[in-house]
């Protein structure tokens, strides 16, 4: 039974590589934009909650938004780059 | 194919609003849209898969001088032309500084008052702000002229060639310095050697590598720690250039896609119709948003590294 299973994975293993760099493209940039939306979400939502709490702080708190925001995105751009990776490089 | 044409069918579904004229407008413009990628669809029907076309040699390097290691390929004729386009104006607008500001030295002047009171000021004390002022504004200026040059279309794809009155001239392609790992990876060195070195100097060598640990943390703890630290110093190496590097590649394998480039992979001519304007959306948020956003990303952590090296307690 296993034997024969791993004959046929030995078979169609070039399909297997194909649908193996798929998986990871879709994993990484897939999930990646799941985390980097609910963080960015979060960012945003923060900051509007605190500047009605504090409208006189609102530069400031603008500034660590946009560096929060950008902090956040990158997280994306890692899943993605690490998707590329397996999808075309490796 | 079917994805396409079902996405169409709830959006051309409302009823048209004659009281609202904007709204008409839109609902006419959705209309011609989407009709006329159907339309499209109809005439042109779907080409069939193309393999021929490999997107990622979009971002080959081919060498068009060789000199070895120093080779000139594309990436170096945008780090050229950035380093250029940053020197250039801004020298030109120093020496036309005037005491009534025009439009441009206003937008300059709040680059600076930015670079100065916040990307700097907000960060380092009074002496650190003003020792790496320059050297913070420059990397600020020269990776925004970077990302920016690299949103012009410029002849530089010498693998598809356009045949214009019997000359093959290379197709206008999209491509930046920063786009490339090698060159944040080097700006990233350049600030981690330059945190480094200032730590070093305010705090000697022993003291700076103590001051990696927290104070108060004793024994087996403190070891992990400064393990954790140091390795967290090498991370930001990593962080620094790949958050640069893959914010504008994404950028442009993005617009890439939505201009056409998956209509040509699937053979679908239809889908070019469809994807356009996102591909103008994006392209304006790139252009207005993430450009000066990394480059003010990347100030800006320059500075909180610089000042976390020098700080008395961590």
């Amino acid at each position: 039974m296993h034997i024969a299973f791993i004959t046929l994975l030995a078979a169609v293993t070039e399909e297997t590589a194909k649908a193996g760099k798929s998986i990871g493209l879709g994993v990484g940039g897939g999930l990646g934009a799941v985390g980097a939306g609910v963080g960015i979400g979060i960012i945003f939502g923060k900051a509007i909650e605190a500047i009605t709490r504090q409208p006189e702080m609102r530069d400031e708190i603008t500034q660590l938004q946009w560096l929060g925001f950008a902090l956040t995105e990158a997280c994306f751009f890692y899943g993605l780059v690490a998707g590329l990776l397996a999808a075309f490089i490796v | 194919m079917s994805a396409v044409s079902s996405s169409s069918a709830p959006a051309g579904a409302p009823a048209p609003a004659p009281s609202s004229n904007l709204k008409r407008t839109l609902l006419i413009m959705a209309g011609v849209w989407i009709g006329g990628m159907i339309v499209l669809f109809v005439i042109f029907g779907s080409g069939g898969r193309n393999s021929t076309y490999q997107p990622q040699n979009e971002f080959k390097l081919d060498n068009w001088v060789h000199l070895g290691v120093f080779s000139i390929n594309k990436a170096v004729l945008y780090l050229l032309l950035a380093a250029i386009a940053t020197c250039a104006s801004m020298i030109y607008i120093a020496k036309r500084m005037q005491s009534r500001p025009n439009k441009v030295q206003t937008a300059v002047e709040m680059l600076y008052q930015l670079m100065r009171d916040n990307i700097t000021g907000g960060n380092l004390d009074e002496k650190m702000a003003k020792r790496w002022f320059p050297f913070i504004a420059t990397l600020f200026l020269f990776i925004m002229f970077s990302n920016l040059v690299g949103y012009i279309p410029l002849p530089t794809n010498t693998e598809h060639k356009i045949d214009v009155l019997g000359l093959h001239i290379p197709s206008f392609s999209l491509y930046a310095a920063t786009a490339n790992l090698s060159i944040p990876l080097v700006l990233a060195l350049l600030v981690f050697i330059s945190y480094t070195f200032e730590g070093i100097r305010a705090k000697g060598p022993i003291g700076y590598l103590k001051g990696l640990v927290p104070g108060g943390v004793t024994g087996g703890m403190a070891v992990f720690i400064f393990g954790l630290e140091l390795l967290s110093n090498f991370m930001r190496l990593m962080s620094l250039s790949i958050r640069l590097f893959a914010n504008i590649l994404a950028g442009h394998l993005i617009i890439l896609f939505m201009a056409g480039a998956l209509a040509v992979i699937l053979g679908v001519s239809a889908l070019a119709w469809f994807t356009i304007p996102f591909g103008i959306l994006l392209f304006a948020f790139e252009v207005g948003l993430v450009a000066a956003l990394q480059a003010f990303i990347f100030a800006t952590l320059t500075a909180i590294y610089l000042g976390g090296a020098v700080a008395e307690d961590h």
